[in-house]
Formats: C-alpha cells, sequence, structure tokens
C-alpha cells in the first residue's frame, strides 16, 4: 500500500473516491487534528431501476441533533406514554411512533456512520472513537437517549483540549452518570441518607460503581495499588452528581439551582467532608469531583496506562515500550495537552512499520469508503427495516459485533488483535464485503481500487486467483491481509 | 424515583447471551471417547450468591439483606433455601440431578470484573497470566479439538488447536459464502490468520442460520448438538449484566430475572441433550460474589465468596457442599463480603475429570497450574 493509504488506514478511514490525496502524508495527518467536524450526512438513498441515487451530502439536520433538555424532555414523554400503554391498550403503530419520535439511540448511532462515512475529518472520527471506547457508556438503564450527546459534547468537542477537561466532562455527563448508576448514590452520612434510613422502607447509601470504574478503567489502572477505601472515597466524591432524565425542573433547581442534567449536583446526596483518594485530599461539595478528576488526569498510572492503549489502538499490535514511553513523555511534558499526545501518537504510527488490525467497525466503513458505496440509509430512512438492498444500520452493528448503542461492560472493546481473530468474526466480513458489494453499488472497480492504494503483490496475486468475477475480486480484496490491516505493504 | 419496569420478554430481548462449543472429538484420533459432556455457564458480572441460593438459618441473613431476599424461595434443608426464580432446577434438585457449591469462589480477591473475568476463563495463577482458558487446556488434554458458537472466541476455550466458532448470521444480500474464494483468502494469508479462514470453508457445509440466539434456544440447541456421537464435548454459555449495582430486587427484578434465565438456559440443555443428559454436568460460574450488605442503591457492591450451580445427569445425588463461614461481621472476608472456604477450581476439576476422564492430579497441574488443589470429587459425584 502507498503511504498515504498505509497512513489513513492505520489512523483514518481512508480517501474516498475522489478526494484529492494528499502528497505530504505527514502534514495532512497533523492538520486532521485541527479539521472541522460537522455532521454531515446525506437525508436519503433510493435505487432508481438498476442505479443507486444517494442524495447531496449535507449537514444533518438540527432538529435531529437536540441538546440535553430536549433529550430529556422527549424521555419523559416517551416513559409517560409507554405509563400510559399499560393502562390503555395502544396500537402497535402508536408504540412505535413513541419510540422514534422520542428515543435518539438510533438516531445517534446513524449520525455516526455518517460521520464516519462521509467525514472529512477522518482522524478526528478516530480519535472520537478510540476515547468513545475508553470511557464506555453502554446502553444499560436505557441511556441511549444521551450516549450520543457525550460522544460529541464531551469527547468530539474536547479532542482539541486538555485530557483533564475531557475527564471531567465525561465522568459528569449523564450518559456516563446513569449507565454506572451514580445517580442514585447518596453519601452514608448525606441528609437524604439520614432522613431514609429512620424511615421503615428507603433504603439510601453509596453505590461505588462509577467510583471504582473511574480508578480502574478511566484513569490510573490497578497497577496503581489503589485501595478500597481509594474506591469507597471516590464513589463519595462521585455521591450527589446526576439525576435520571425524568427528574423534574423543579426539583432540579432546588436540589442543584440548575436545570442543566450536566451540570447537576445534588447537595442533599453529598457526603459531608474532606476525602482522601491514593493521598489527595479532595474538598467536600460540588467542586470535589472536579479536583479528583484533574489529579486523577496527570497522575503517572493514568499517562502509562493510557499511553499504552493508545500506542496498542494506533500505532502496532505488539506496541514497543520505547513508543508507549514517547507517547507518556509528551503527556507528561504538555501536562496532558491532547493536541500534543495525538501529534505523538501519529507521528509514531507513521514512522512504525508494523502493521495494526482493524475492528470490524472501522474496517467496514473503510470499505465503504474505499469503494464509494451507499451502503447506509440516509436520516429520512433511519427506521426503514432492510430496504434497497440495505440493511438498517443498527442491525448492521449488530451483525457485526460491535457498537458503542448496545449493552456492554465498561471495559469496552479490546485493541487486541487476539481477541478478534475467530471464524466467526471473519465470516462476517467476508459476507458484509459481499453485502456491500451487492447492495452498495460500489463507485469503483477492484482493479482501480488496487491501483489507487497500490496494493502489494501479495494482494494483487489474491484477488487474480480468484477469477474474473467482480464480486469475488472485491470480497477478496477487502479481506485480503493488506486491507484487514493484517500486515503492511 | 425513576424505576425500570422491564417486563421479562423486554429483559430477554436486551440480554445478549452468547453460547460457544467445544471439544469434536475427531475419529482415528481420539483414543478413547471421554465418557461425558461439559457445560459452563459463566456469569458476567458477579452473580450473588447469597440471593441464588440464601442460607436463610443464617440470623445475619435477613439483619443485613432483608430487601434483597426472597421471601417465597424453595427450602432445600434447614439451612438452606432456592431462589424462586429456579423452577426447573427445583425439579432436578427433587430428583437428585443438582446441587449448589456454596460459600466458594475463584481464588480472586481484587474485585475488578475485567481482572476476575480474566482469571475465570484464563484459569491461570493471576489475571492476564495466561493465553489460554482452562477449559481449552482441559481439552487439549483429553485429544478432542472442537468448534466454538459465537462471534468472539473465549479465553476460556482459546489453547487448542482446532478452535473454531459458529454464530447464526443473518447479512441480508449477501453471497453465499464460497468455499473456493475462502481457500483462496486463506492461503494469501499468513499463518494465524489463515488458520481462521480455513476453517470458515468447512463451516459453510453446516446450516445454522435458523438458531434464535435467545439463552435458551441456544443450550438447547448446544444440548442438541453435544448428545450426537460426533458432537463436540464441551459448551459453554456466557449471561452478562449481573453486576446489579443497584434496584437488584428480591423474588422479582433484575437479580431475579438473571437467575431465571440461568434456569431457562439449564432447561434448554435438559430438553436439547435428551438421553445425552446421564453423561452431563453443567456448572455455573462467576468472577466474584457480591457484599454481604445491601448498599444505599438497594443493590449491593462487587465482593468475593458466591455459589456455583451444578445439573446433569452425572450427579447421583443432590446436595449443597459448603464449609459454611457465617455472615456475621467478622466471619465476613475484609469485614464485607462472604468468605470462599471452598477453591471453585477445585469444584472445575472435577466436572473435568468426571465429564473428560483425566486424572486429577493431571488437571491439577496442566489445566489449573496448582499441582496442591483439592479433589472434591466425591463430593460432588459420589
Amino acid at each position: 500500500m502507498n503511504e498515504q493509504f498505509r497512513v489513513s488506514q492505520k489512523l483514518g478511514l481512508m480517501f474516498k473516491p475522489g478526494d484529492n490525496i494528499p502528497k505530504d502524508i505527514r502534514s495532512w495527518a497533523l492538520s486532521q487534528l485541527h479539521e472541522k467536524s460537522p455532521a454531515i450526512g446525506i437525508k436519503s438513498v433510493s435505487r432508481v431501476g438498476n442505479s443507486v441515487v444517494t442524495s447531496e451530502v449535507t449537514n444533518w439536520p438540527k432538529h435531529l441533533q437536540p441538546d440535553l433538555r430536549e433529550r430529556a424532555k422527549r424521555w419523559r414523554i416517551y416513559r409517560a406514554f409507554n405509563k400510559l400503554a399499560r393502562k390503555e391498550n395502544k396500537s402497535n403503530a402508536e408504540k412505535q411512533r413513541n419510540r422514534q419520535e422520542n428515543q435518539f439511540g438510533e438516531i445517534d448511532a446513524l449520525k455516526f456512520s455518517h460521520r464516519n462515512v462521509y467525514g472529512n475529518d477522518q482522524l478526528r472520527v478516530r480519535f472520537l472513537t478510540f476515547w468513545t471506547n475508553h470511557f464506555t457508556m453502554g446502553n444499560i438503564h436505557d441511556n441511549q437517549n444521551v450516549i450520543g450527546h457525550a460522544m460529541d459534547e464531551a469527547i468530539l468537542a474536547n479532542l482539541n483540549n486538555n485530557f483533564s477537561e475531557m475527564l471531567f466532562k465525561v465522568t459528569s455527563h449523564p450518559a456516563m452518570l446513569i449507565y454506572l448508576d451514580n445517580i442514585w448514590s447518596a453519601g452514608e452520612n448525606s441528609k437524604h441518607a439520614r432522613w431514609c434510613n429512620i424511615k421503615p422502607d428507603c433504603q439510601a447509601g453509596l453505590n461505588d460503581n462509577l467510583g471504582r470504574e473511574l480508578l480502574e478503567l478511566h484513569t490510573v489502572s490497578p497497577a496503581a495499588n489503589y485501595t478500597e477505601d481509594d474506591i469507597r472515597n471516590s464513589a463519595k466524591v462521585l455521591a450527589g452528581w446526576g439525576t435520571h432524565l425524568e427528574e423534574t425542573l423543579k426539583k432540579m433547581r432546588e436540589q442543584g439551582k440548575t436545570t442543566n442534567h450536566w451540570d447537576y449536583f445534588k447537595k442533599d446526596f453529598a457526603e459531608p467532608g474532606k476525602k482522601m483518594v491514593m493521598g489527595k485530599k479532595i474538598s467536600p461539595g460540588k467542586r470535589g469531583l472536579r479536583q479528583l478528576t484533574d489529579f486523577l488526569a496527570n497522575h503517572e498510572h493514568t499517562i502509562k496506562h493510557i499511553s499504552t492503549k493508545l500506542c496498542q489502538h494506533f500505532v502496532s499490535d505488539s506496541p514497543e515500550q520505547s513508543d508507549i514511553n514517547q507517547i507518556a513523555k509528551a503527556w507528561r511534558d504538555s501536562d496532558g495537552n491532547l493536541d500534543k499526545i495525538h501529534t505523538k501518537v501519529i507521528e509514531l504510527a507513521i514512522k512504525s512499520k508494523e502493521p495494526k488490525f482493524q475492528w470490524p467497525m472501522t474496517w467496514i466503513y473503510q470499505v465503504v469508503r474505499l469503494s464509494g458505496a451507499s451502503y447506509f440509509h440516509g436520516w429520512d430512512q433511519v427506521y426503514n427495516w432492510y430496504d434497497n438492498g440495505i440493511m438498517r444500520n443498527k442491525e448492521v452493528f449488530e451483525e457485526l459485533g460491535q457498537s458503542f448503542w448496545a449493552t456492554r461492560q465498561p471495559n469496552g472493546y479490546s485493541s487486541k488483535k487476539e481477541e478478534w481473530l475467530s471464524g466467526e468474526m471473519f465470516e462476517r466480513r467476508i459476507r458484509f464485503a459481499s453485502a456491500i458489494y451487492m447492495g452498495g453499488e460500489t463507485q469503483v472497480s477492484t482493479d482501480k481500487i488496487m491501483d489507487r492504494i497500490s496494493a502489494n503483490n501479495a494482494t494483487r496475486k489474491l484477488v487474480d486467483s480468484v477469477g474474473m468475477n467482480e464480486e469475488s475480486r472485491f470480497i477478496a480484496l477487502m479481506c485480503s491481509a493488506e486491507l484487514m490491516g493484517l500486515e503492511n505493504a | 424515583m425513576h424505576k425500570l419496569n422491564l417486563t421479562r420478554r423486554d429483559f430477554l430481548k436486551t440480554t445478549g447471551a452468547s453460547l460457544f462449543l467445544a471439544g469434536v472429538p475427531i475419529p482415528g484420533y481420539t483414543k478413547d471417547k471421554p465418557p461425558g459432556t461439559i457445560s459452563v455457564i459463566l456469569l458476567e458480572g458477579g452473580m450473588d450468591g447469597l440471593t441464588a441460593v440464601p442460607p436463610f438459618g443464617d440470623p445475619d441473613l435477613l439483619k443485613m439483606r432483608k430487601i434483597i431476599s426472597p421471601k417465597n424461595y424453595l427450602k432445600l434443608n434447614s439451612f438452606f433455601g432456592l431462589h424462586p426464580s429456579f423452577r426447573v432446577l427445583a425439579g432436578l434438585f427433587a430428583n437428585n440431578q443438582a446441587s449448589v457449591v456454596h460459600a466458594t469462589s475463584i481464588p480472586y480477591v481484587k474485585r475488578s470484573h475485567f481482572e476476575g473475568q480474566n482469571m475465570m476463563e484464563g484459569g491461570g495463577l493471576s489475571p492476564f497470566s495466561e493465553n489460554s482458558g482452562w477449559l481449552g487446556r482441559a481439552l487439549d488434554l483429553a485429544n478432542t479439538p472442537g468448534r466454538a458458537l459465537s462471534l468472539d472466541m473465549p479465553l476460556v476455550l482459546r489453547g487448542h488447536n482446532e478452535n473454531d466458532n459458529f454464530y447464526p448470521a443473518s447479512i441480508r444480500n449477501s453471497s453465499k459464502l464460497n468455499t473456493k474464494l475462502i481457500e483462496a483468502i486463506s492461503m494469501a494469508h499468513a499463518k494465524e490468520s489463515a488458520d481462521v479462514y480455513s476453517k470458515i470453508s468447512n463451516k459453510s457445509k453446516v446450516d445454522v442460520s435458523n438458531i434464535p440466539r435467545d439463552p435458551a434456544s441456544l443450550a438447547k440447541y448446544a444440548g442438541k448438538v453435544m448428545s450426537q456421537d460426533e458432537g463436540p464435548l464441551a459448551s459453554v454459555i456466557r449471561i452478562p449484566e449481573f453486576d446489579t449495582h443497584a434496584r437488584q430486587g428480591a423474588d422479582t427484578g433484575k437479580h431475579a430475572d438473571l437467575l431465571g434465565i440461568i434456569d431457562d438456559v439449564i432447561a434448554g440443555y435438559r430438553e436439547g441433550l435428551g438421553s445425552a443428559w446421564d453423561r452431563s454436568i453443567i456448572l455455573t460460574m462467576t468472577e466474584f460474589g457480591r457484599t454481604v450488605a445491601v448498599n444505599g442503591t438497594t443493590g449491593t457492591e462487587h465482593g468475593y465468596g458466591t455459589a456455583g450451580i451444578l445439573a446433569g445427569g452425572t450427579i447421583q445425588k443432590s446436595r449443597i457442599i459448603t464449609q459454611w463461614p457465617g455472615l456475621s461481621k467478622n466471619d465476613q472476608f475484609e469485614r464485607r463480603d462472604l468468605m470462599a472456604t471452598i477453591d471453585y477450581w477445585s469444584v472445575c476439576a472435577a466436572c473435568i475429570e468426571k465429564a473428560l476422564g483425566l486424572d486429577h492430579e493431571l488437571i491439577a497441574k496442566k489445566v489449573f497450574l496448582r499441582p496442591n488443589l483439592p479433589r472434591v470429587f466425591d463430593y460432588i459425584f459420589s
């Protein structure tokens, strides 16, 4: 593969037919960090006769990208209807309309696919993907209405910021606070717990789920040898943060002097007094969380833990300690400036000639971009089942076994190649390459793609060995070791 | 406050269980066919053994966890009860075909899911120390290569050469697998990935497209293929989401629904295995138990000791196998968790011994890397 495509495979999503291929790939890659990231996509795909017609690529409509307040409001409407539906006999059509009008999980997931397929900010989208996986917010307790919001506003919006900012914004986002149960947690000596625990059928107290994962997964990792007390104290700092989306605005004003779900701290649930986490003294009250996340963001173990993850995800399947050290050094030298950290990751990924196996999710977007196929529905068709030869976005990722909107464990998807080497996973790639070829109307021939990327001899030999059938040639190319990121040019 | 009113059906729909099958004896390759089959139900997230099999004879139980303990439990003996979600299991108990090991755990005490799950599948001396899994190593020792049914290859089965997996795919508008094409792709890959591709061409001959993916149907399918003469000897079903930090429920609710899934899976196996039930053993395992005390959000936190459930026709007498440590604060592990008095690896070892016909010493040394692992075979199978 030529250098341009090698870099865009490792760090990006491949160049689309018609994209200008930059001569100086390193400068281009670095400039990508500051590319604009509007959510662009298409309204619809249709089939006219034998050809696929795609509407023009333009900005996603505003009404499909609501703010948190609107998302919470829609959630309340959704729940109220469901309550009513249990009493009255509502038709399936009405129930479906309620889901489609008031839930945002599928809309956000399609928007994410469009970002991947149509975006001109391919490196930023890959970093968005990395951090979304690092800060897993799976669809548990049905928090699907806010996951996409956290991705756009807490992660993507902070890609050029400091890690400490991203950490705080994600930790305090309702998607995380709901996912890891923090919205119900109350300090054992909080006003709420004291009031509640003298009543017979009332239970209130600490829930350590987020406090634990904040240390174990999001920052220092078990290598830091923190104790159960550190975990509990971290949970005490978090107690009071967040609420479910059905909370009344009146209650929010009373408890937190705000109606903003992303800045909501229930004073009656807070644990009074200072807390000690890994030797750091944390102030009582709302400001405690920022102190804690700032402390953790620049902790030596956080730097080591996340530098290793970045290296494993972008640089090589068997990362060199010296590469990890360089990312860690960039982190230390810049006090966690993500631009500096990402710059180092990009430089090392380009420098390393080691292959980097690509996730199923990344691979499918790369196949679609390389071929110019129209394999994802437009936003007007988000709820269409199989239609015009194309599967529903949600279904694609269920079949692929990888989705940020699935119910899953907080450790996210592994970047290790071994976790994905299975017959079933590979069969999915063959089947999807076929489906993209059959349903997506590829714009470029397999030969043309091979010329464009300067496919290596082994890949060309493979493609030629499967005969003249264009579908077989396409599948062979996309499932070659070269295109799966299993070997380099 | 917000309550999750999931109906059982909705819940099953959203719970992504997955099935893995392994250990297919190859004629002429396996000298003596192992005597039985082994099925492992992995309960991810930390199953609460004190709710599944409540020790109602312990005076501290209701003091500490009244709101999450079932009221309508089935009495197993004067001390232990069985959660009402276990309807099929209760019947098996009555027929001497199920047992419980209580106050047990794998020897991992640090309460991290991801370290704990890695230990539970890897079976090594510490988390992330092994690249293969205990069941994979056991099948390898028994010379029974196999295949798995799921999207990914679980660690627990890794480690034997002929590993492969199945999972019913539904990718529309994709062509049928073309064996020649797959072979060409396989040949162009380096060994590691070439091996994976070459297995796909074998499996393109088997039609698994009509298997529903709910846990009970997967178990039924697994039981059916395991009952065949040339069928796999081992299967693994993974059930996620036991991590009930909030609103755990008691007789009903989230944890009760999850226990119901275990019951469904056991029922599925029972039906699918048919007459092969008599030579089968099914066991559950989880990375850790949950705290004795209820937390502030009517759930429980990560703990240590828990219960293991065993079922199958190889069991001769239903028992509750335990050295009960007590639930008072001083009896608890680190004054918060149920103490584990039985190493669950020894339970797994006994099941391997029964199903695969291997010697305990060999299993202890080669599978669990612990030459001194106690043998508890007679407590379970006599």
